[in-house]
């Protein structure tokens, strides 16, 4: 959304105050408040929380460091942090590939386009509790739709080796269609007529994929890598829902265990500083990603 | 445009001043909050609309969620120093809010009611006190039996008898109720544990499979936590032997099914013959009786070591910090009034005020007497400030981890007691 910049029209004298608009401030105004009071401000207070044993109730009190050094010793934080990389290394990939191919099919002008994109996108519209409780009847070990097909009886949830694998289907199917539509938009930003030089140079459907598709979508794909990245790392309904983080810490993530020390345990500032942990990570990766980004961008000379 | 924007910002202020405006201040009323969601919830309703029926004056807004969501609502709300009237919990949950200072010991403010040691077994009167002192109204108490669909029973000639069953006599009756596809029985030349069409019992993979083992533990003997309340003291052996028996009833008698989740369903299916589980089944299976004709019924929890105990746990309300003390004479008297309703047995636990197990609403749902006749046996799991760490059921709590590590994994018992135990000791010691 572009917003209109107040216009400041400048004179010898200095620029000129009278036409200065309010009106697109106005506008802004509601978001902001709610930006200040639900986003910032306790991002703000979480900071201050996680330095402290505030537990809502009873007494709280400053804890320097206390909570950050616990966590190398924390077992279930450990295996939150490696059940979280590990959901993020195989569940990127699988959306990226995917929603790529699934854009590149559905953006050509075939029968049953339309049908194939509402496919796509339609279980991106439910909410996540829905799509977990409707997976878990799906992949019921002894009665599930999934095994009934197969025959077999795999223990999909309540198997540890499994149950990640689970939730990444899950979670691939539901969140395919989203990113595909980022992939469709990008795809039909990329003007004809390049297609059409790289044509008449001969180039086959490979080297039209690799030399004009792919570098036209960087910055589709860098937009849908950062995207997805992030959305993994915070993963939580579906899991919460399926396997809660079972069988033992086998799909325990980050968030549910913020989750889980904050409001069930209620240990505010310990989770707090998980959530501080998980926040330098996010904007460690996003930093990396973009520095990627802009590398790629300087070598190919854009 | 000006104008405009003035009226717009006009309209928008009137918009958040009535927004924010308090609403006209609604009679004073009694705030109860329960963590009832099944057909147990409907029976309180009933009561609390009886109440206000007959109490104009003193009514009551009765709020119910999920136990979980509700004690994370009662934290907040105690945190800004409100809370409601009457709060409903278990027993077991009280040290963590006592702990901080957010429940109100209730001796002097029972005192002159009926809500007194003389009218309640004294392990039920115990159960609800907190290092010497009462903090809870006991309601009901509840604990496992054993169910059995007794057609198939029948089916497979066997019998189960009205006392206990001992190890030898449960693991008998469990072979010749297991089937598999070929008609064989677990033990049998040619039994084919990888084709089971029906299993004997079910077998918890959930928190309750920390509770069967916690039953299981007290009848061999021992404690989990010190005195001091800062160390595990499991005994290693008897918690091995308690956890071997419930992992080889999947993995060497097969009897029971590995990853079950739906044990209820499985059991009204036939899948399972016998379901190990609480009163809180039995308006289920009464509603499948005049359905379907299914036929069941129950029997005392196996006695499978030395000493009979059964886990189990109650419900009873408590009285917050934070509640208005103008309201608490009502507050007692609507605890009073409901802990002597006969009615209160329709929630399908067992009422533990002194007379209620004789009145007509216990004893018109069937099975009563067996869950009567074990209330001395129950075990609850131990009052500590830390139960949620150690506990809960929906977190990766030490309990939880164990109980699915070994009938998940079929982890070893042993191995995964000791580590459990070193967990519990952990968040034990910080205080």
């Amino acid at each position: 959304m572009r917003i209109l910049a107040p216009s400041r029209p400048t004179t010898k004298a200095g620029p000129a105050r009278k036409d200065f608009r309010w009106t697109p401030y106005w506008f802004m105004l509601p978001y902001l408040l709610f930006f200040l009071l639900f986003r910032l401000g306790p991002s703000l207070a979480g900071l201050g929380i996680s330095f402290t044993n505030w537990q809502v109730a009873g007494t709280t009190k400053f804890v320097g460091l206390a909570n950050f050094q616990a966590m190398p010793h924390d077992t279930r934080l450990l295996d939150a942090v490696k059940n979280t990389v590990v959901f993020t290394a195989l569940t990127v990939p699988l959306l990226i590939v995917l929603s790529l191919a699934l854009a590149m099919l559905l953006n050509q002008r075939r029968k049953g386009r339309t049908f194939g994109r509402v496919a796509a996108f339609t279980p991106f519209v439910m909410m996540s509790t829905v799509i977990g409780i409707l997976w878990t009847w799906i992949l019921e070990k002894d009665f599930g739709l999934l095994n009934m097909y197969l025959g077999r009886k795999i223990p999909w949830l309540v198997d540890s080796d499994v149950a990640m694998y689970s939730i990444v289907i899950t979670t691939v199917w539901w969140t395919v269609g989203y990113d595909m539509v980022l992939f469709l938009a990008g795809l039909q930003d990329i003007p004809r007529d390049v297609y059409e030089a790289a044509e008449i140079d001969g180039a086959n459907k490979f080297q039209v994929f690799r030399r004009v598709t792919i570098p036209m979508l960087a910055p589709t794909i860098f937009l849908v890598v950062l995207l997805t990245v992030t959305n993994s790392f915070q993963v939580f309904d579906q899991v919460y829902v399926m396997t809660a983080g079972g069988p033992g810490t086998a799909t325990l993530t980050l968030v549910q265990y913020i989750y889980t020390v904050a409001f069930q345990f209620q240990k505010f500032g310990y989770g707090s500083a998980v959530a501080l942990l998980l926040f330098v990570i996010l904007i460690g990766f996003t930093l990396l990603q973009m520095r990627a980004y802009r590398r790629g961008v300087e070598g190919v000379g854009a | 445009m000006n104008r405009k924007l003035f009226a717009l910002a006009g309209l928008l202020v009137l918009v958040g001043i009535l927004a924010l405006a308090p609403t006209k201040a609604a009679a004073a009323t009694l705030e109860v909050w329960g963590g009832w969601t099944g057909p147990d919830a409907e029976v309180v309703k009933v009561l609390v609309k009886e109440w206000n029926e007959k109490n104009p004056s003193a009514q009551v807004n009765l709020t119910l969620q999920q136990w979980s969501p509700l004690f994370d609502a009662f934290l907040v709300a105690a945190g800004a120093k409100k809370s409601p009237d009457i709060l409903a919990m278990h027993p077991v949950e009280m040290a963590q809010f006592v702990d901080k200072g957010l429940l109100l010991p209730l001796d002097d403010v029972l005192a002159g009611t009926q809500i007194n040691a003389s009218n309640y077994a004294p392990n039920v009167w115990e159960a609800n006190k907190y290092k010497g002192k009462l903090y809870g109204v006991p309601m009901d108490f509840h604990m496992y039996g054993l169910f059995y669909n007794v057609d198939l029973v029948k089916k497979a000639g066997v019998q189960i008898p009205k006392e206990p069953m001992n190890a030898e006599q449960f693991l008998k009756v469990a072979r010749a109720l297991t089937l598999d596809k070929n008609g064989k029985h677990p033990g049998e030349a040619g039994f084919d544990p990888a084709n089971i069409v029906q299993y004997a019992v079910n077998q918890h993979t959930n928190h309750h499979a920390f509770y069967q083992w916690w039953g299981l533990y007290h009848q061999l003997g021992g404690t989990l936590i010190s005195d001091d309340g800062k160390r595990c003291v499991l005994d290693i052996d008897n918690a091995t032997k308690a956890w071997q028996w419930l992992q080889d009833l999947v993995y060497t008698h097969h009897v029971a099914p590995q990853g079950q989740t739906d044990y209820p369903r499985d059991f009204l299916s036939g899948r399972t013959v016998m379901l190990v589980s609480g009163p809180w089944e039995r308006p289920a299976f009464v509603a499948a009786t005049k359905e379907k004709n299914f036929n069941w019924a129950v029997a005392p929890y196996p006695v499978i070591f030395r000493t009979r105990a059964v886990w189990g746990a109650g419900t009873n309300f408590t009285i917050p910090t934070y509640s208005d003390p103008a309201k608490r004479a009502t507050a007692v008297k609507f605890m009073e009034s409901l802990a002597a309703s006969p009615k209160w047995a329709q929630t399908a636990q067992v009422p533990v005020f002194k007379g209620m197990m004789n009145s007509a609403d216990f004893k018109a749902i069937p099975g009563w007497e067996v869950f009567a006749e074990q209330l001395p046996y129950e075990k609850m799991l131990p009052s500590t400030p830390k139960f949620n760490e150690i506990f809960s059921a929906s977190a990766p709590t030490p309990m939880m981890v164990l109980g699915q590590n070994i009938i998940l994994k079929k982890a070893d018992p042993r191995t995964e007691s000791q580590k459990a135990c070193t967990a519990i000791t952990g968040i034990l010691s910080i205080p």
